[in-house]
């Protein structure tokens, strides 16, 4: 249990950045996919890089940071719909990717370990040494050097803590952002454009704020992820987005009409709601022959579905 | 407005479910996880549950097996070792670096046995071979490199650079990359990289490299092993002999293969495995390498005939598996 919350609560801060993004200043952006790879990326090559994990999640946060004003850069100067802006830089993140970590993938090691010879040195030769000759190389592998992270995985409620420590700053520092007369404007830019535009204030500003806001707190939930789980993957983003719309759908359906903290609950207690869900199916859908991989497509149906079962009451226009 | 309401009734449905999740009593559960489909991590499967069953345990009844394949992708074996951590399944058997490397951060308090990992220490799965004091034991597929560069010294005296196809994601075979770069300066061979994250980036890297090298050479990496077949035609059509470090991978399309029966190193997994069960602490094991009796020596005739290769008779004659004439004999 304490696990499925550490993920959901792990999960809750991607969710939040596309809350932020899809429904507070409604760009759709796709950028996730790619800025939540983008931030494990830089966190863990920082933290084999020798820096410490603070350090490491800021820079994280940046770099989503940055991602997202390029999005932003790309959406409001060229005038190209967010969407199409955001699975550019989603797809050229990919490449940037590998090139930050030098490999698709890289593990957080926990503790130092020592080389590795080759075979014939370990085991002194093969049996075909006869006709080929004795071992020449001396190969001796250099083995890995441990990084600190703050978690430690025994599920003891220490990891909790600092998740939901970290959760409970963002979300509390996002809802003192949005309830400044900035903040106002920027709530009021996702609702009606003309209106802001109409104050004389240049819409393009909230744009860059909301994507940079949404991508900062993407690379963050992906930073945090990969020292939890131990790993960065190229590949870890995929779906991210079509994740934390399932999540903040799931909270919009639990709050309602009310909107807690500007709804900012919405994406943290629909995140731990499918992270649940997640892990009810993993547990006993092996019996119907469910596999983990599945879990994509019953989330792409759910966000579907739900859009549809809405479009067709005609209560509220959706995305 | 109605969804809520539908919602809550499918979670209390899923929270029964909970409740009345089947325990069978007295079974001990153990989950095995392999990175990908392919023949080699297959036999290696097979051996753990062929040393169970050699043990006296009846699987299904004493042991409850929950096999899950990662298919390749990262994140999937993460969420699998996720669903062995939340199970409580008493004993983890993680098949291939990634799965393991997933395995062992998210479980830390029952037994990880490792399985076909090449390099358990630079993966940081263990500290060193031997004993340890961790939570984690296991068998290393660790495959002789110098001894592969050195046959494709005795089969082509005319080779000087050697291809060596390989996933730069996955920490195995990086390491086999370095030993072959290390061993490959002593015997006057150049080695290239050829690679690829995927099967597709590999086939296209394999394409557009391919011409320029002499032999080509892969290891045991796993996403090359998946796409073993495309590999083996493709180096067919660039005309270029290929060497591989595992049976199984040679069987599309190489000339030579030398390496390890995987249904063997399965065996020596299912042996901790039983030793674990019997009351032993991961502690008290040993992490090893498999040892050299069981090394095999593949080679096809038929393939280095149509490249025009002469094998030499005294190493032909020390073939464990000998394609002639369409046919496979094993010795």
């Amino acid at each position: 249990m304490i696990v499925i919350l550490e993920q959901g609560l792990l999960l809750s801060l991607a969710a939040v950045g596309v809350y932020i993004s899809f429904r507070v200043v409604d760009l759709p952006d796709l950028t996730p996919d790619g800025s939540y790879v983008l931030g494990g990326a830089v966190a863990v090559s920082l933290l084999y890089a020798g820096h410490g994990w603070v350090f490491s999640t800021l820079m994280a946060i940046l770099s989503g940071a940055l991602a997202g004003c390029v999005v932003a850069f790309i959406t409001t100067r060229f005038r190209i719909n967010s969407l199409l802006g955001s699975i550019m830089v989603m797809t050229g993140l990919y490449s940037i990717n590998i090139r930050i970590m030098g490999a698709p993938n890289l593990p957080v090691p926990r503790f130092d370990t020592g080389g590795i010879t080759g075979y014939e040195s370990a085991m002194g030769g093969t049996p075909l040494d006869d006709l080929l000759g004795k071992t020449t190389s001396s190969y001796h592998g250099s083995g890995v050097k441990a990084v600190k992270v703050p978690f430690d995985n025994l599920a003891n409620g220490h990891d909790l803590v600092v998740i939901a420590s970290i959760v409970a700053v963002a979300v509390v520092l996002m809802w003192l952002f949005l309830r400044t007369e900035f903040g106002m404007m920027f709530r009021g830019y996702g609702r009606n454009r003309m209106a802001v535009r109409n104050l004389g204030v240049n819409p393009d500003l909230y744009a860059y704020v909301g994507l940079v806001i949404g991508n900062a707190f993407t690379a963050l939930s992906g930073a945090l992820f990969s020292m939890y789980s131990g790993f960065a993957d190229v590949n870890m983003g995929v779906g991210t987005v079509v994740i934390c719309l399932a999540s903040v759908i799931l909270g919009e359906i639990i709050f309602g009409r009310y909107e807690p903290l500007y709804g900012m609950l919405f994406p943290v207690v629909g995140a731990l709601l499918y992270q649940f869900l997640l892990s009810l199916a993993m547990r006993y859908g092996y019996a119907i022959g469910f596999k983990p991989s599945d879990m994509k497509l019953v989330t792409a149906l759910f966000v579907v579905s739900v859009i549809a079962i809405r479009r067709f009451r005609k209560s509220e226009v959706i995305i | 407005m109605g969804i809520g309401r539908e919602l809550v009734v499918v979670i209390a449905v899923v929270l029964c479910m909970f409740g009345i999740s089947l325990n069978v009593f007295g079974a001990v559960k153990i989950g095995i996880t392999q990175l990908v489909d392919h023949p080699a991590l297959n036999l290696t499967y097979d051996g753990v549950i062929k040393a169970l069953e050699d043990a006296g345990y009846k699987i299904g009844k004493d042991v409850i097996i929950d096999r899950q394949n990662a298919q390749g992708n990262m994140q999937n074996a993460v969420a699998i070792a996720r669903k062995f951590a939340s199970d409580k399944v008493d004993y983890v058997v993680a098949i291939a670096t990634l799965s393991a490397q997933a395995c062992a951060q998210m479980i830390t308090d029952r037994p990880v046995i490792f399985s076909s990992v090449t390099d358990p220490v630079g993966a940081g799965l263990i500290k060193k071979l031997g004993k340890n004091t961790s939570n984690v034991v296991g068998i290393s597929d660790m495959t002789p490199v110098e001894t592969h560069l050195k046959l494709i010294k005795l089969v082509f005296p005319q080779a000087k650079k050697i291809g060596i196809i390989y996933n730069p994601g996955e920490p195995n075979s990086v390491t086999i990359t370095n030993i072959a770069k290390e061993a490959a300066g002593g015997l006057n061979l150049t080695i290239v990289d050829i690679p690829g994250t995927s099967p597709s980036e590999m086939i296209s890297a394999l394409n557009s490299i391919g011409p320029d090298v002499d032999v080509l050479y892969v290891g045991t990496d796993n996403t090359a092993a998946s796409s073993m077949e495309a590999i083996g035609k493709a180096a067919l059509r660039l005309k270029k002999p290929l060497v591989a470090g595992e049976i199984d991978m040679a069987r599309n399309g190489a000339v030579l293969g030398f390496g390890f029966n995987y249904y063997q190193i399965g065996i020596e997994t299912g042996r901790l495995l039983v030793q674990l069960l019997k009351g032993a602490k991961p502690q008290d094991l040993e992490s090893q390498l498999i040892s050299p009796d069981s090394l095999m020596l593949y080679i096809n005739l038929d393939v280095a005939k149509s490249l025009g290769v002469k094998v030499p008779a005294d190493l032909v004659s020390r073939a464990d598996i000998l394609v002639q004439n369409g046919k496979e004999v094993v010795k």
